[in-house]
């Protein structure tokens, strides 16, 4: 490599030595890794605010006397509750189901993994930074306002949110496109960056539709206009006959935005799980190509189904089946992905990290959530046979749990590369098992509930009296899982500060480039020189020499020399 | 439909196998074999701004697509329609804008031949057209209020006003980067003079040809 070749994509000059103050070292430095990292502070704000709401929810519902602060301090009115669900839904979904892989885990490692020295657009990913940050404040601060200036508030977060993502989609693309190292071919890209390269393209198709829906919205609430005129119908001030077909657009614009959004938040997990088998299995992951091609297929066939949400509202009698066939075809690279998975694990020298359980736990609240959402799927059982308790155990099982399992599993995994330190194991462990053992209690009853609500009994068997325990048994349920979370908590701060510090480059034995550099990372990444990449990501199980891996940087002649060594 | 995608994907990765795999270490800079084929040449940092605009493109077509889908929908279903009669300074509006773009293909043309000045002239012709293409439609907006046609008044109004209101402020943003192009000393800048021209064209013919589109569907929807 030639020293011309160096360059400083965030402007030549280290931050380090233009912003010497605390707040413009994190708040106003430019470079991927920081970013990341306050992503990271971000998600973990919003996922306890936002448990710590579901658990006002559910107080609220197994005890609805019981007044509680933020529910009955304001005013008591369906509307608090109301706004406690969408504070909790939009606090879940935006920040941490879609920051936390992507934005969080991504901004940070897809530049490492490819050998870039940035992000493409350094200033742009710093402003989706702050418009996240603000969307964040935004959507808080709308909980504590009267609920009609509250609502505005929230959709403009929402907007502003839509924008974030868009900014930082485009970062992901370009960078993923345009800024590999030497060698880093497209088959020797990691899992991980696939994945974050095909939700970035995901993201910037969706996001721009609810950015369209929220401008409508704005224009309702804002300047007086009835693109949606339910509000108005509402209040008696417009017939309801003109109400025909009006609700109907808000649902398209919404659904072919929020079905996409499932999987721009589990595109993620899928990578991280993948790579993270892959180096706990020391084994290359089982049909590479297969894989890959099928998180494309998810990308793709997650763009087309939005129709599925609407075989309610009513629609072109051809389309039920048109969607229902598509969702249904979702099964086929989810099938070839668990393929994969299980393909990596047979006959692998399994190594049980926290990191690895998370990844496992990720494929059995995958795979069991995914199996709920074939009933969902079939037009004509979802309208017959399920209620909401169905939906909400699915809807959680798979997508916020699922994700919630592979953030971890990230976390632990990259700690080390992070801080330098490594998060405690046995309590990572323990908060995996109560973890793991709560969410399947409180999730899978729902679907069971969700079952009861339709089902005919004969007329003298009491449901009510069968549901009851049911219910209480959930709420027990809750209560543990979200008391093990302090575990959790007290793990992650204890570790930042004083866990047990990482002196090796490469702790967990894996090939990718991020692990060719000093833990915690250096300032400019590879330091002087770039990266060559020479092999695939996944070369697990050489049995050539005593270590079983062969790092993408590895040059071919420095092999035989390591074999040499070893065999000393 | 959703075959075509999947079948370029297998055809980029059979591509890359062709060329990148084995041990052969790469010549710097090319990151993946299928690059080369698709995108003119340069180093990355060049290529990234020609990708970003590109990219950014879609995102902001897919934007107004679902504007215009909720238009086409509400045009047939909804109760409250009114057309509205374009006022005729739209035209007038029209022809400034596709001037600007015919201004500025000849300000590249003279940065090709290095005549800096006769860039300099025919740039900030084009920023200047284009600031009077929004005059005109804040005329536009002001001929409608005196009609008594305000943003509420229906839902044909309601449209025309959200279409050239978003489509201003993409403007807007068109006319920020040309007087970055105009201002910006490019000595220390990481991107040449005639890369930004060229990347702020293309959003620039964009914008043109999204005007062009949003007048048709005004126009043949009343």
């Amino acid at each position: 490599m030639t020293p011309s070749m160096v360059t400083y994509d965030s402007g030549g000059t280290p931050p380090e030595a233009s912003a010497t103050s605390f707040l413009g070292r994190t708040f106003c430095n430019a470079d991927h890794k920081v970013i990341g990292l306050n992503y990271l502070w971000l998600v973990l704000f919003s996922v306890f605010l936002g448990m710590g709401l579901s658990l006002l929810m559910r107080i609220q519902l197994v005890w609805p006397s019981v007044r509680l602060p933020l529910v009955s301090g304001l005013a008591y009115t369906p509307e608090r509750y109301a706004a406690l669900t969408l504070l909790h839904g939009s606090l879940m979904i935006f920040m941490v189901l879609t920051a936390a892989p992507q934005a969080g885990f991504g901004n940070y490692f897809l530049p490492l993994q490819i050998g870039a020295r940035d992000m493409a657009f350094p200033k742009l990913n710093l402003l989706s930074l702050w418009a996240t940050a603000a969307s964040l404040l935004g959507m808080t601060i709308s909980f504590f306002v009267p609920a009609e200036s509250g609502l505005t508030l929230w959709v403009a977060s929402v907007a502003l949110f839509c924008l974030a993502s868009l900014w930082s989609a485009l970062n992901f693309c370009v960078t993923a496109i345009d800024l590999r190292t030497a060698g880093m071919t497209l088959p020797r890209m990691p899992l991980t960056v696939w994945a974050w390269f095909v939700t970035a393209i995901l993201g910037s198709l969706i996001f721009s539709i609810l950015l369209a829906a929220c401008v409508f919205l704005l224009s309702d609430r804002v300047v007086g206009t009835h693109f949606f005129t339910v509000p108005q119908v509402l209040a008696g001030l417009m017939p309801a006959a003109s109400l025909q077909g009006i609700p109907v657009l808000w649902q398209r614009l919404f659904w072919f935005f929020a079905q996409a959004e499932v999987y721009v938040a589990v595109l993620p997990c899928l990578g991280i799980t993948s790579h993270l088998l892959a180096t706990f299995a020391r084994k290359p992951a089982w049909a590479l190509r297969a894989a890959v091609l099928a998180l494309c297929g998810v990308g793709l066939f997650g763009f087309c189904i939005w129709g599925y949400h609407m075989f309610a509202t009513g629609m072109n009698p051809y389309a039920p089946l048109v969607f229902a066939m598509l969702a249904e075809s979702l099964g086929l690279p989810a099938v070839i992905l668990l393929a994969s998975w299980l393909g990596t694990l047979w006959n692998g020298k399994i190594q049980l990290t926290t990191a690895m359980l998370f990844a496992l736990g990720f494929i059995s609240l995958f795979v069991s959530g995914g199996l709920s959402g074939l009933f969902l799927a079939r037009h004509d059982l979802a309208r017959a046979a399920v209620n909401d308790e169905f939906v909400t155990g699915h809807f959680h099982l798979v997508m916020g749990v699922a994700a919630t399992f592979a953030i971890l599993g990230a976390l632990f995994f990259w700690f080390p590369k992070m801080f330098g330190r490594r998060l405690s194991e046995p309590l990572g462990k323990l908060h995996f098992w109560l973890t793991f053992a709560g969410v399947y209690c409180i999730f899978m009853p729902m679907h069971w509930l969700g079952l009861a609500a339709h089902s005919r009994p004969p007329a003298a068997y009491p449901v009510a009296a069968a549901v009851e325990p049911v219910r209480d048994f959930i709420t027990g349920a809750i209560v543990v899982t979200i008391a093990a979370q302090v575990i959790f908590l007290f793990n992650f701060v204890r570790s930042v500060w004083w866990g047990a510090k990482v002196n090796e480059k490469n702790p967990w034995r894996a090939t990718t480039l991020e692990w060719s550099i000093a833990s915690p990372t250096l300032f400019d990444n590879f330091g002087p020189a770039e990266p060559v990449v020479y092999r695939g990501a996944y070369e697990f199980g050489t049995t050539a020499f005593a270590e079983d891996f062969l790092p993408q940087h590895l040059t071919p002649e420095e092999v035989p020399a390591r074999i040499a060594e070893q065999g000393r | 439909m959703p075959a075509a995608p999947v079948l370029d994907d297998i055809k980029i990765i059979i591509e890359d196998i062709g060329k990148g795999g084995g041990n052969k270490p790469p010549a710097g800079g090319d990151g993946g074999g299928d690059d080369n084929k698709r995108r003119p040449p340069g180093p990355p940092s060049a290529r990234r701004y020609r990708t970003g605009i590109a990219l950014g493109m879609v995102s902001i077509l897919m934007f107004f697509m679902a504007l215009a889908s909720a238009y086409l929908v509400q045009r047939t279903t909804s109760s409250r329609w009114a057309p509205v009669h374009l006022p005729a300074i739209l035209w007038v509006n029209t022809i400034i804008l596709l001037a600007s773009s015919a201004t500025m293909e000849r300000a590249r043309k003279r940065l090709a031949q290095a005549d800096i000045s006769g860039f300099r002239s025919l740039w900030l012709i084009t920023t200047v057209l284009g600031l009077t293409f929004l005059a005109g439609q804040l005329v536009a907006w002001r001929q409608l209020v005196v009609q008594g046609i305000y943003v509420a008044t229906n839902q044909g109004s309601s449209f025309f006003y959200i279409f050239t209101a978003v489509h201003g402020v993409h403007l807007l943003g068109g006319i920020c980067a040309l007087l970055y192009v105009y201002r910006r000393n490019f000595e220390s800048a990481k991107i040449s003079v005639s890369l930004a021209a060229e990347v702020s064209s293309y959003y620039w013919h964009f914008m043109d040809g999204l005007w062009l589109f949003l007048l048709a569907l005004l126009y043949l929807g009343k």
